[in-house]
């Protein structure tokens, strides 16, 4: 089953353990001002990366990662 | 919140027990946790009390503190809510800081903080709980208030500050920041510039520990090609958009900031688990196992390690429900709001309280309850109702260091010793004296070799 990334940005204050646990996924990047904040690079990650991503949804300080399985 | 319109909005109904003069502030100084959960009680999601003149409405339940929580600093100010740091922080620094400089301070904080720094953190932190107890013996018998209070201080002077200031810590240092913390008692939320001997202390405190900092900056300016990794090597790399660093006044206010923001609430917090741990020997058992099945081969409590640990992470959650250090969350109301029908009126201010959030029998049956087992607490669906470490874009920075610290401490601490209460159960109390909760003095425990 594939897999959907959202992030709620808002809440996001960039303190990139996403990055850490799934680079291939997220990208944390500087702001015209205030806190640099998370980018998703792929929106419907391959089945490979379930387990990082969902480690890097889990550990997210700010629950700013939400993953659905559609 | 919606803009006020000008249709027919009502106030927010009033607290009763208004006194001329002085408002509600006599009750709120007995203990402020309860006045709040006693406002709410009385009047609803929306409760306006008097602070001595400053109008107040207490924000109570999810939605209402969600709203709270998720408004911007242009229409619900921080910086006007919380001008009694100022002179803790520094002028110029944070909430003294035009809204352009402090989102930019707020973001070298938070460099600070992330996960790359972490890493060397856990190993700083790991560190001080092996030398802290390095000459404990079998068995004992301390003021863990007391012992956190200067664990944590060492913890943060290390990771901020590095390694030759914090081993060259002296008295001196740590009596001027308790100068700091008495600072901030309730009445400098009315006014912080009144003559009062606190204050003067406060003030003679900031000047001495910009001394004291300046030294160590001057000293890294002069051998510029050292690394650190520390806290203070990212303030000093950080920089405004036009390019210009931050000046050393600057710079000292971020590491007051840091240090004031993490180290009461971490001690008061880590003396509080250590308290519930002895208090409930069953639950202590069960986490035990865990830390022993998890770090079974004599694994290093490194940040990766210490990620889950869910045992004792609903633990340090339980904790946090019915001890939040930061008890009230203020903000001051720029533009006129209407909330759900409702008019606050700019100039009032609005407040959130987590000690009584926590205490909603809706979210959290049987509030006053000590139970780690309960659903957990920390999670997207109680985002708005657990809020420890508030939420939303200003949630506390800090959050993510502040648990890998409580988890680092208790996962080196429980497999070696088990704590015991000294006094009767019910003597360990929350004590309200302070804006930032704690265990009351004094909260002595027994501990003794496993």
């Amino acid at each position: 089953m594939p897999l959907k990334v959202k992030v709620d940005r808002d809440l996001c204050q960039g303190h990139s353990v996403c990055l850490a646990e799934c680079p291939e996924v997220f990208d944390v990047v500087e702001q015209d001002e205030g806190y640099p904040v998370v980018k998703v690079l792929l929106q419907e990650p391959p089945n490979v990366l379930r387990e990082k991503v969902l480690a890097a949804a889990k550990y997210c300080p700010n629950h700013v990662i939400t993953v659905e399985e559609s | 919140m919606a803009d006020s319109a000008a249709v027919d909005l009502k106030l927010p109904p009033k607290v009763s027990g208004e006194k001329p003069g002085v408002g509600h502030m006599e009750e709120f100084d007995v203990n402020f946790a309860r006045f709040l959960m006693h406002c709410q009680e009385e009047c609803g999601e929306l409760a306006e009390y008097n602070m001595a003149g400053q109008q107040t409405v207490l924000m109570s339940g999810p939605e209402a503190q969600e709203a709270f929580l998720k408004t911007l600093d242009k229409k619900l100010s921080r910086a006007a809510a919380y001008q009694a740091t100022v002179p803790v922080f520094g002028k110029g620094v944070i909430f003294d800081a035009t809204p352009d400089r402090m989102k930019t301070q707020l973001k070298i904080q938070v460099d600070a903080l992330r996960y790359q720094n972490m890493k060397h953190y856990a190993a700083i932190i790991a560190q001080e709980v092996q030398d802290w107890v390095a000459d404990w013996g079998d068995e004992g018998e301390l003021d863990f208030l007391d012992e956190f209070i200067s664990l944590t201080l060492h913890t943060a002077c290390h990771c901020l500050l590095g390694p030759d200031f914090r081993y060259k810590m002296t008295d001196e240092f740590k009596s001027l920041y308790h100068d700091l913390e008495k600072g901030l008692q309730a009445i400098a939320f009315v006014d912080p510039y009144m003559q009062q001997p606190v204050f003067e202390a406060r003030d003679h405190a900031r000047a001495r520990l910009q001394e004291l900092i300046s030294a160590i900056i001057a000293e890294r300016r002069a051998n510029s090609d050292k690394e650190y990794g520390d806290a203070l090597e990212t303030f000093m790399s950080g920089t405004y958009k036009d390019g210009s660093p931050l000046s050393d006044n600057e710079i000292t206010g971020l590491v007051i900031a840091t240090m004031f923001a993490g180290h009461h609430t971490s001690s008061g917090t880590a003396a509080w688990m250590a308290v519930e741990f002895a208090r409930n020997p069953q639950c202590t058992e069960e986490i035990l196992e865990e830390l022993t099945t998890l770090f079974a081969d004599g694994a290093e409590l490194t940040f990766e390690a210490l990620r889950e640990i869910p045992r004792l992470e609903s633990f340090m959650d339980e904790v946090l429900r019915l001890h939040p250090p930061l008890v009230l969350l203020m903000r001051r109301v720029i533009e006129d709001i209407d909330y759900k029908g409702t008019l606050i009126e700019a100039g009032k201010t609005v407040a959130i309280s987590t000690y009584g959030s926590h205490r909603n029998p809706e979210y959290f049956p049987d509030p006053e309850r000590f139970d780690p087992h309960r659903p957990k607490v920390n999670s997207p669906e109680l985002m708005w109702a657990y809020i420890p470490f508030g939420g939303g874009p200003h949630k506390c920075a800090g959050n993510a260091f502040a648990q890998m610290q409580l988890k680092s401490i208790f996962a080196a601490l429980l497999p070696k010793y088990e704590f015991e209460l000294v006094a009767p159960p019910e003597t360990y109390q929350d004590d309200f004296s302070a804006m930032v909760l704690k265990p009351s003095s004094p909260c002595r425990l027994r501990y003794r070799k496993r």
